[in-house]
C-alpha cells in the first residue's frame, strides 16, 4: 500500500509536471506587440563577388573597365517592416547617412520594433521631399546641412541633398576630362515643386526586400538584418554605364539612369535572430 | 519709428495711445520691440518669421556672422565683401562678385534687402530658403571656398562665438541649424521700406514726388510693372529679358530645373535701392539705369524663351521686341526709380559694420 501510494504520487506529480512544461511552452509563442526591441540593419558594401575596399583597382564593370572606389555614401530613410500578417511598421523622421569610410555608419538601428515575425522590409534610397523643403531647425544629425566638410552630402547651389554619392579612378576616364581619370558621380533631385514652382527630376527611389529568414522580434531578441549592398550594379544594373562616356554627374536628369540602377543593388542575405 | 508715429497719428488722441499702451503692458506675456518690421505698404512675408522670430541677441550675433571672415576658408572674405551696406548690400561697381584669392564669379551680387519676402534666391531660384543661402556663398570655391562643417569647428574654438551663441539660443552650442537661424535673424531686419516712394505711398511727412517723377510713376505702371509689380517691385518670377547671349552662356534658371522652358531666365530683381545697386542684369553688364532702358527700348533680341510681355502684340503700338519708351519716358522712369532709393536703410546704424 505504502509503495502503490507512493508510486500514484509520482504520477500525479508527472502529469502536474508535463502540463506545467507545455503551459510555459504556450507562454513563450504568444507575441505581445506591447514588448518592443529593436532591430539593427547590416549594410554590408560588396563589387560583385568581391570585399569592397575603398582605393583598390580591382573591380570590373560590364563595359570591362576597371575601376577603384575612393567614396560610396547614401542616405537610407522612410524605413518600413512588414509583418506576415501583413500590418506594417513605420520608422518616421529617421534619416541615416551610410558611408563606406566609416564602419559605424553601416549599421543603423530600430529602436522600439513590436515584438513580431517580420518577413519584409523597405526603404528610400534618398531624402524624401517632405524632408528636402523642411526648416533648417529639422535638419539635425544626419541631414545637418553644415555636417558634411569635404564629404558633401548636400548641393548647395540647388537646395537639395545628394542622395547617393560615387567617386573613384578607372583607367576608362578620358585624361582630357579628367586628368587623374577620376569620376564622380552625385545623384539627387527630389522633384522640385517648391513654392508652386515647377516640378523637376526625381531620383527618390523605393526599395522593397523579401526576408526569407524573418525577424522575430520578442523581448529577448533584437534581430539584426544583414544586407548586402553590391556597388557593382550602380554600373551593371538595368542601364549599363560606361566611365569612359559617363564619369561626371552633378545634375539630376543625368543621373536618373544610375539612381534605376542602384535601387536594384540590395538584397536581404540573412537575418540574425539571436536571444539575448 | 515712422511706422509708429504715423500710427499714433492715425489714433488721433493721446488718451487712446495711453489705453492702447496700458493694454499692452497688461499682456502676460510681454513681448520686447519687434525687430523685424513690416511696412504698412507691404504684403504678408513669405518667411515664417514665427519659426525663427529675430530677437536682440540673434540679430547681433547674425551680424557679427555676417561681418566675419572666419567664414571664409582664409579668413579673408566676409558677406560685407559683395554686399556692401551703402550699395544696398551689393558688390558696387563689380560686374561679376570677387571673392577669395581674387577668383570671379559669374554673376552680380544681389542686394541683401527685404528677404523675407522673397520665395526663391539667388538670380536662378536654386535655393528655396533664406536659411540656407549662407552655405552657397560659404562654399563657393570662388566666393568663400570653405566648408561650411569648418566653420562650425572654427566658430566653436573661438573665444568669442559661444557666448554670443549662449545669449542667443540659451546654450552655448553652436550647431549648423543655430548657425544658419542667427544669420536669418540679422537678414530679417534688413527691411527697406522708407524711400520717399514708400512715404508718398503712405501720406507720410516728406512723402512728395515731383511732377518729372509722377510721370515716371505712370510710364513705369503702363510698361513696367508687369514684372516688377507690387510694392517689391517683383513678381518673384524668373523670366528671360532678352538680353544678348554672352559671356559665360549661363543658362540662368535652367541649370537649376533643367527644364528647357527655362533657359535663359533669371530671377525678376526687386527695384528697390536700385540707383544704388549698379551694374544691373545677372552679369553686371549694363553699368547705368539709362543702358538698361535702352536694352529694353532698342535692344531686345529674340533668344529663345524670351518673356511673352517682351513680343509684339498685334493690338498694341508696339511692333517690334522690348517695350516702346520715348526718350522722356526713359528720363522720367529713372527720375521715379531714384525715388526707390532709401537713404534711411543705406545709412542704418544696425545694419553698419562697427
Amino acid at each position: 500500500m505504502h509503495t502503490h501510494f507512493s508510486y500514484q504520487l509520482i504520477v500525479s506529480f508527472l502529469i502536474v509536471g508535463i502540463t506545467l512544461v507545455s503551459c510555459k511552452k504556450d507562454d513563450e509563442d504568444i507575441i505581445d506587440p506591447a514588448v518592443k526591441n529593436s532591430v539593427s540593419i547590416q549594410f554590408e558594401n560588396r563589387v560583385g563577388d568581391q570585399k569592397l575596399v575603398l582605393g583598390t583597382p580591382a573591380y570590373k564593370n560590364a563595359s570591362g573597365e576597371t575601376f577603384a572606389l575612393t567614396t560610396l555614401n547614401y542616405f537610407i530613410s522612410n524605413i518600413s517592416l512588414k509583418k506576415d500578417d501583413g500590418t506594417v511598421q513605420k520608422f518616421p523622421n529617421q534619416y541615416f547617412l551610410v558611408r563606406q569610410a566609416d564602419a559605424a555608419s553601416q549599421v543603423i538601428t530600430l529602436k522600439d520594433v513590436p515584438s513580431g515575425n517580420y518577413s519584409e522590409m523597405s526603404f528610400m534610397i534618398g531624402v524624401d521631399s517632405t524632408k528636402s523643403v523642411s526648416p533648417v531647425s529639422e535638419r539635425v544629425g544626419a541631414l545637418d546641412v553644415t555636417s558634411y566638410g569635404t564629404d558633401g552630402m548636400y548641393w548647395s547651389w540647388n537646395s537639395g541633398y545628394i542622395f547617393l554619392k560615387i567617386e573613384g579612378t578607372s583607367t576608362a576616364v578620358p585624361t582630357t576630362i579628367s586628368a587623374n581619370q577620376s569620376f564622380a558621380m552625385h545623384i539627387g533631385g527630389y522633384g522640385g515643386g517648391w513654392n508652386g514652382s515647377a516640378k523637376t527630376v526625381n531620383n527618390l527611389r523605393s526599395v522593397t526586400l523579401p526576408m526569407t529568414t524573418k525577424a522575430t522580434v520578442r523581448g529577448n531578441i533584437a534581430p539584426e538584418i544583414h544586407l548586402f549592398v553590391d556597388a557593382l550594379q550602380i554600373f551593371n544594373g538595368p542601364n549599363k554605364i560606361s566611365l569612359a562616356t559617363t564619369n561626371s554627374v552633378h545634375m539630376p536628369a543625368a543621373a536618373t539612369p544610375i539612381a534605376d540602377n542602384y535601387k536594384t543593388m540590395f538584397q536581404v542575405d540573412h537575418v540574425h535572430n539571436d536571444k539575448q | 519709428m515712422n511706422r509708429l508715429s504715423s500710427l499714433k497719428t492715425g489714433f488721433g488722441g493721446v488718451g487712446l495711445v495711453l489705453g492702447l499702451l496700458a493694454c499692452q503692458v497688461e499682456e502676460p506675456e510681454a513681448q520686447p520691440q519687434e525687430l523685424f518690421q513690416q511696412p504698412a505698404n507691404f504684403p504678408q512675408p513669405v518667411y515664417a518669421v514665427d519659426q525663427n522670430r529675430p530677437t536682440a541677441a540673434g540679430v547681433a550675433l547674425g551680424k557679427s556672422l555676417f561681418y566675419d571672415g572666419i567664414l571664409s576658408r582664409d579668413g579673408s572674405i566676409s558677406c560685407a565683401e559683395c554686399h556692401n551696406q551703402a550699395y544696398a548690400f551689393t558688390h558696387h561697381q563689380h560686374d561679376v562678385s570677387h571673392g577669395i584669392d581674387n577668383r570671379v564669379g559669374t554673376r552680380n551680387s544681389l542686394p541683401i534687402q527685404n528677404l523675407a519676402w522673397a520665395s526663391d534666391f539667388f538670380w536662378d531660384g536654386g535655393v528655396h530658403s533664406l536659411d540656407l543661402v549662407p552655405i552657397a556663398p560659404i562654399e563657393n570655391s570662388v566666393e568663400m571656398d570653405e566648408r561650411s562643417a569648418n566653420v562650425i569647428r572654427k566658430l566653436r574654438a573661438s573665444a568669442t562665438y559661444p557666448a554670443l551663441f549662449k545669449a542667443a539660443f540659451g546654450t552655448d552650442e553652436i550647431n549648423g541649424p543655430r548657425f544658419l537661424q542667427a544669420l536669418s535673424q540679422f537678414m530679417l531686419t534688413m527691411v527697406s521700406g522708407n524711400s520717399r516712394y514708400d512715404k508718398w505711398v503712405r501720406k507720410e511727412p516728406g512723402g512728395t514726388l515731383t511732377v518729372e517723377e509722377m510721370a515716371g510713376l505712370t510710364a513705369f505702371r503702363a510698361k513696367c510693372s508687369g514684372c516688377h509689380a507690387g510694392e517689391l517691385f517683383t513678381d518673384n518670377s524668373f523670366r528671360n529679358n532678352g538680353l544678348f547671349i554672352q559671356g559665360s552662356n549661363d543658362e540662368g534658371r535652367a541649370h537649376v530645373t533643367e527644364l528647357p522652358q527655362d533657359r535663359y531666365k533669371f530671377k525678376v530683381p526687386s527695384l528697390r535701392n536700385v540707383e544704388k545697386t549698379l551694374p544691373y542684369m545677372h552679369d553686371g553688364r549694363f553699368y547705368s539705369l539709362e543702358a538698361v532702358l535702352n536694352h529694353y527700348a532698342e535692344n531686345v533680341q529674340p533668344t529663345e524663351n524670351l518673356d511673352p510681355l517682351l513680343q509684339p502684340k498685334s493690338n498694341s503700338d508696339q511692333s517690334r521686341l522690348g517695350i516702346p519708351l520715348t526718350s522722356d519716358e526713359k528720363r522720367q522712369i529713372i527720375a521715379f526709380l531714384k525715388t526707390l532709393t532709401d537713404d534711411q536703410f543705406l545709412r542704418d546704424p544696425r545694419f553698419a559694420i562697427q
